[in-house]
């Protein structure tokens, strides 16, 4: 039932940098980290309430202990249930007697260390307190923060981090129960707000959008269009309304009509367009109609009159004219709704067939 | 084998009988009596103006250095004896004298709480799927 559960509940790996539960140690009991459903995409992944999890820190008595010659193995008991932390032995555990480069170090302490500070004492002393951090006892608290894994069915830690704490009030123990409901309310069983809002709804919709826009155009180029209505493009976009899927959040009586969705579909996308300046309305009526910016025969002319004749002037002769003078100049003269984008699109088009040439960045002259 | 999971209970929890034999708890309480001889310890603290009692098998966790008065907590098994009532067998007992037994009791309580939030919102989330 579980495996399901996480099969149809996973979330996409794509999303899981997103969670900053991903990049933290989280501080999980020790039942819920025995409990946390595996990925399936990506071993090692686990799953708190839709969180993906690989690393976390947990802070428990140890009620179980075995000694290898690399590792120990401590039983965890943080009153919820006990899993198995491996901890790899760091090389001064491994070896009682210190390296030989102590010696070399006894002989520079001992000739410029004033004030009785001894290196080779520190050191000794610094790896005794390590060891006694790290060797521990049955009955002693240990914090553990490393990855989780699952071998042979059974889950463990495998520590990067592991200590003793010494706890001699118990003030770490119930600070640490304190803590950890308030973590889980405020972060780990909130749901992370990502998928309606940020990408999945979004996304989707400017992918639509994105689609409806070069469909158009798509259409628009092959039949060489110059000037359309929108009812005429508008079935361009009907395999994207038969093929998008319901959004969950409008039911079916409150959801608009294929129809409906089609017309804001195209609306949108025309908008794109003409942002972008594929196309644009010489006039702004009732009758909505679209020119298709780099076909329409007159604005081109348009552009390259103004061009002609403001190059001939001596004020633009040698540098050219500027494409914002350009676009007041077509604006005064031919139509207002012309964008700037519009007349880019314009201006490398007269360039590419050399009606025009740019002497400098954004200035054009006439041939 | 990992033995199973010390639970906290509080010590008047034990004595009332609402925990079963060979539970698996972590309990706590001021050393008042041990017996070396018989491996014997007794733990004692104040509730609803009553004391608690529990007898601790410190076997297990011998030799330890038993400090009369001061606060231990102990880690083990229960076992029901005929005559003594509820005992723990300890794997683990550790002085902690200077607790803060008020506010340990308190973590507890905190911590209970939030576990029994949390199986509610499941069981309301399983209800809430049934239903639909």
């Amino acid at each position: 039932k579980n495996i399901s559960l996480g099969l149809a509940e996973e979330p996409p790996s794509i999303l899981w940098g997103l969670d900053p539960l991903f990049s933290a140690f989280v501080r999980l009991y020790v039942r819920d980290i025995l409990q946390m459903a595996e990925s399936t995409q990506v071993p090692g992944i686990y799953f708190y309430n839709l969180h993906p999890v690989y690393k976390v820190d947990v802070l428990g008595t140890v009620v179980y202990k075995r000694e290898r010659d690399d590792f120990f193995c401590y039983g965890v008991d943080d009153g919820t249930a006990v899993i198995n932390c491996l901890c790899w032995k760091s090389d001064e555990l491994k070896t009682e007697d210190p390296p030989g480069m102590e010696r070399s170090t006894l002989a520079d302490s001992s000739r410029g260390a004033p004030g009785g500070f001894n290196l080779l004492k520190e050191l000794k002393e610094l790896r005794r307190t390590q060891q006694e951090h790290h060797r521990l006892e049955i009955g002693e608290l240990v914090r553990v923060r490393g990855k989780v894994k699952t071998s042979r069915h059974q889950r463990e830690i495998t520590a990067s981090i592991y200590y003793k704490v010494n706890d001699p009030v118990m003030s770490e123990q119930i600070s640490w129960m304190m803590e950890l409901p308030q973590l889980y309310r405020e972060f780990y069983d909130k749901r992370l707000q990502l998928e309606p809002d940020a990408v999945g709804y979004r996304h989707a919709n400017i992918n639509s959008l994105h689609r409806a826009k070069n469909m158009i155009k798509d259409f628009l180029e092959k039949k060489s269009v110059s000037r359309f209505r929108p009812h005429d493009v508008q079935d361009v976009l009907l395999p994207l309304i038969s093929a998008q899927p319901h959004s969950p959040s409008a039911g079916p009586s409150a959801g608009p009509s294929a129809g409906q969705q089609l017309r804001q579909l195209l609306k949108e996308a025309l908008q794109v367009l003409q942002d972008d300046g594929f196309v644009y309305r010489r006039v702004k009526s009732q009758d909505e109609v679209f020119l298709v910016t780099t076909r329409d025969k007159d604005l081109l002319m348009a552009v390259q009159d103004v061009i002609r004749e403001d190059s001939k002037r001596e004020k633009y002769a040698e540098k050219g004219c500027h494409v914002l003078h350009i676009l007041s100049a077509v604006r005064q003269r031919f139509s207002l709704n012309v964008s700037r984008a519009a007349l880019e699109l314009v201006l490398s088009s007269l360039e590419c067939s050399s009606d025009i040439i740019s002497p400098s960045d954004q200035h054009y002259i006439a041939v | 084998m990992l033995p199973s999971a010390a639970v906290f209970r509080f010590p008047w929890e034990l004595t009332s009988g609402g925990v079963q034999d060979g539970q698996s708890v972590r309990t706590f309480g001021r050393l008042v009596d041990y017996q070396p001889e018989e491996s014997m310890a007794t733990l004692s603290s104040q509730h609803a103006s009553k004391e608690h009692r529990v007898v601790v098998h410190t076997m297990f966790v011998e030799p330890f250095n038993p400090i009369l008065g001061a606060q231990y907590i102990v880690l083990g098994e229960t076992e029901n004896s005929e005559g003594v009532g509820v005992t723990v067998r300890a794997r683990v007992l550790n002085c902690v004298d200077g607790v803060n037994i008020a506010l340990l009791q308190k973590a507890i309580e905190e911590q209970r709480n939030f576990f029994r939030e949390r199986e509610h919102k499941k069981a309301d989330a399983a209800q809430s799927v049934d239903a639909t």
